[in-house]
């Protein structure tokens, strides 16, 4: 589906402010959290790393690793991408640069805080400060509030910029991100707030709390990172391919099967758990009913760049989005099938787990960021990107560094499972001793992405700091970087 | 507020909220859209999250007794326990006892959940049982599973604010830890986890401690966190009883005799009993013991060392007497 530009000839001009400080916030964190992860890795081979620094126990800084990436990189490159996009889906200004501004500002300030609550070195057990003890739910009260504050003025800007649009019609990417933003709003707040409030002396303990937890936690997966990361890539894969949306029935059919599917699977997390045998079915028929959006995407997308293939050996935006793509295909096949019981008896627990969260968020939802942010930040700075060779790097040690990863685990994991069906043979600390030589090997790799990673930060800032070149124009050269046709912009430094 | 005033009240609401915007809002796809994205996420929340969380089978107002799958502690008795330094005693049965009255947990145990909270053991270790086979004998207790270690009951969490259910096993499930160690155990490995585990990666939480840096020989003293800690790991499982029904078996081979159909014959009538039999519990925390006296100051560069938590005990820990050995023929 094209779009179609209105019949004025005057051309918005996007400040992309907001997408800057939204940048940096996220890459920032991003560093933070990657270093973050790497020890947590290291810690696995030496776990006397750091020992009796209260704040670096492995257990403190897991789910500062872990909610840092979700909502200290992910959600802010989400956010400064959506700043890009909607405003030109839309064909007007973002409503508020300063309301954007401020927003990463809230938000910034909200994860320090949870993420200095996480690691407590105060040892602090009061309920305002410390965890609040549940996956995906660990961020203190204080920091919640900071939160959601700042995504109700993400909100408020978001909602404002969309009722004044000039097209009238709605592309995909935009039902995508409006999905994203109103989904994050509900769940994020039905998440971490209804135990707390009815807890106590009334209200949701153990199963309940627990089937709440899952029931937010899946949808921060599903209706937050998910929705956000698709409606990236449905903008910029066409764009940086400069190749139309093979099917916009396939996309419809994609978003709302997304949506009305996901929020079932909750309990998958809890399979041969003591929760209600019904509810584990219930959540294992709709996880395998995900393969409909799933591959309704994944044949939208790969359809999109039908005779463009010979673009991969030069596009990077365009190699992140099919490697991510591809990754996509692969975790929510692996996810399906993990939530059949045969399969989760022997996988529920181990380290497979892990290569399977990690292909969702890093395999497929961070390289649609990084696609995104090659393609829109040079466009956003008005400056073409610093080097393309050093994006080639990034990718190819994100992808090789995240196959070492997850395979590693994958394998000692399974391996894992099977060992632990075995107790004849095989007593818990064997299990363990077995899964060293993985987890160095998961190390290793973990070690590649985040020199991935901070490639990326590096180029970045080269391209925000590089001289603006000096072409004529009344634009300053955008004009001349959102013409050119992608892969050629290299030489122009 | 009362569930079924205040759910037709929001229907109401929102209904009411529908209608006006469809009314004066001249955009309609958009707020079609918006409704629809809503619906979606509704229909699936009230499906998983709302039908299931209101199961009165896993809340406290339930008619069962549900000291037969968790400790459960009246309040008075607690203040009571207090008021006369003692340890608070648990109840037997809690039927027809006063709901409101119940808690699950002392104030140190409650406090040990929040210390586990903090230090983020659900990370590691889960705290369900699954009903699979190799599980089941795994967490059993006693040479050849004496004690089998039983599937994880709905019931045994009403008392849990957070649940630690948990969802990876770095180390191994916790929900059957209580009584298989003594105190003195828990201290020391929590102090420096390899010298009684070795090979283990769990972190050595030695902030919990005091340790005198001048005096090589001075043990570490854990400090009232880690009191709390013990307090709480030694509840896991501790109070969890099974039903048991004796079956006829034959008095020289000890095999289980069937009557003419193939079935087993009653041996009397059953009873509920802990799931943790005495005599498999000393096994174990004698085992537990010996590595505890194995624990030297030499460990881990100088990190090791024995740790005694002191004179008070937990319940948990009161190594049962032997059994007397029978009379000789």
């Amino acid at each position: 589906m094209r779009m179609q530009p209105p019949d004025t000839t005057e051309r918005v001009q996007h400040d992309d402010i907001a997408v800057k400080w939204a940048l940096w916030a996220g890459v920032g964190f991003m560093c933070l959290f990657g270093i973050l992860g790497f020890i947590a890795a290291v810690k696995f081979v030496v776990p006397d790393l750091f020992w009796s620094v209260n704040w670096m126990s492995w257990p403190r800084i897991r789910p500062a690793h872990v909610q840092g990436m979700i909502f200290g990189w992910l959600l802010p490159v989400y956010m400064s991408m959506f700043y890009y996009m909607i405003p030109r889906l839309c064909g007007v200004k973002l409503y508020s640069d300063k309301l954007g501004i401020a927003t990463t500002i809230v938000w910034s300030i909200g994860i320090l805080i949870a993420i200095a609550g996480l690691l407590n070195p105060t040892d602090s057990l009061s309920l305002w400060w410390m965890t609040k003890g549940k996956e995906y739910e660990e961020f203190n009260p204080i920091a919640n509030i900071f939160l959601v504050v700042a995504w109700l003025m993400l909100l408020g800007n978001m909602l404002t910029t969309f009722a004044r649009r000039r097209y009238t019609q709605m592309y995909v990417a935009l039902w995508y991100a409006l999905g994203c933003m109103m989904w994050t709003a509900f769940v994020y707040v039905i998440g971490n707030w209804p135990s707390q409030l009815l807890g106590g002396d009334h209200g949701f303990r153990g199963l309940n709390d627990a089937n709440i937890n899952w029931f937010y936690g899946h949808s921060v997966v599903g209706l937050i990172a998910t929705p956000g990361g698709l409606g990236i890539a449905y903008y910029f894969l066409p764009k940086s391919a400069n190749a139309p949306i093979y099917s916009h029935k396939l996309s419809l059919v994609g978003f709302w099967t997304l949506g009305a599917i996901y929020i079932w699977n909750g309990a998958h997390h809890m399979i041969y758990g003591p929760i209600p045998y019904w509810l584990q079915t219930v959540a294992t028929i709709f996880s395998f009913l995900l393969f409909i959006p799933v591959l309704a995407l994944v044949t939208n997308f790969f359809g999109t760049i039908r005779g463009e293939w010979h673009q991969l050996r030069t596009n990077v935006p365009l190699k992140f989005i099919i490697a991510g793509t591809t990754f996509y295909l692969l975790v929510s096949t692996q996810g399906s099938f993990q939530a059949l019981r045969s399969l989760n008896a022997v996988t529920h627990f181990t380290d497979w787990v892990i290569g399977h969260s990690h292909m969702a968020l890093f395999g497929t939802f961070t390289l649609y960021a990084f696609a995104a942010c090659y393609y829109a930040i040079p466009r956003a700075y008005k400056r073409p990107l610093y080097s393309e060779g050093m994006a080639d790097w990034h990718f190819w040690l994100s992808f090789i560094g995240f196959l070492l990863f997850s395979t590693a685990l994958w394998i000692g994991g399974f391996n894992q499972g099977i060992q632990w069906n075995d107790p004849a043979h095989y007593t818990f600390i064997q299990t363990v001793e077995d899964m060293k030589p993985f987890w160095h090997v998961r190390a290793g790799g973990g070690a590649l992405m985040l020199i991935g990673m901070f490639l990326f930060t590096f180029n970045m800032y080269k391209t925000a700091t590089s001289r603006l070149p000096e072409t004529p124009g009344d634009d300053g050269g955008a004009r001349l970087i959102a013409d050119t046709p992608p892969g050629t912009l290299a030489g122009a430094r | 507020m009362n569930v079924y005033i205040g759910i037709p009240l929001l229907a109401i609401v929102l209904v009411g909220t529908l209608l006006y915007i469809l009314r004066n809002v001249p955009e309609k796809s958009a707020t079609l859209t918006s409704l629809g994205i809503g619906m979606t996420f509704i229909i699936g929340m009230v499906f998983t999250m709302l039908v299931p969380s209101f199961n009165s089978n896993w809340s406290v107002n339930t008619g069962e007794n549900l000291a037969r799958y968790h400790a459960v502690y009246s309040k008075t008795e607690i203040a009571q326990a207090e008021k006369e330094g003692r340890e608070p005693q648990p109840l037997t049965t809690t039927v027809g006892h006063d709901p409101a009255d119940l808690v699950g947990y002392t104030p140190l145990q409650a406090r040990g959940r929040l210390v586990y909270q903090r230090e983020g053991c659900m990370y590691c270790h889960s705290q369900q049982i699954r009903p699979l086979n190799g599980e089941i004998t795994r967490y059993s207790l006693g040479s050849s599973g004496g004690s089998l270690a039983p599937v994880a009951d709905e019931r045994e969490y009403v008392w849990d604010q957070p649940h630690f259910l948990g969802t990876r096993r770095i180390g191994p499930d916790l929900s059957r830890e209580g009584g298989k160690y003594s105190d003195d155990w828990h201290y020391s490995h929590f102090y420096f986890p390899r010298q009684m585990v070795p090979g283990s990666i769990m972190p050595a939480f030695t902030w919990m401690f005091t340790k005198d840096l001048t005096d090589a020989s001075a043990p570490p003293v854990p400090n009232d966190d880690m009191r709390a800690l013990v307090a709480y790991v030694q509840t896991l499982g501790f109070n969890r009883q099974v039903w048991y029904q004796p079956l006829k078996r034959d008095p020289k081979t000890g095999a289980f005799i069937k009557d003419a159909s193939g079935r087993f014959i009653n041996d009397g009538p059953g009873y509920w009993r802990r799931w943790l039999d005495p005599t498999d519990q000393l096994q174990t925390q004698e085992i537990g013991e010996s590595q505890v006296l194995r624990a030297d100051t030499s460990a881990g560069g100088g990190l090791g060392g024995q740790v005694r938590g002191g004179p008070e005990k937990t319940p948990a820990n009161v190594i049962p007497p032997k059994p007397p050995t029978p009379a000789k023929p």
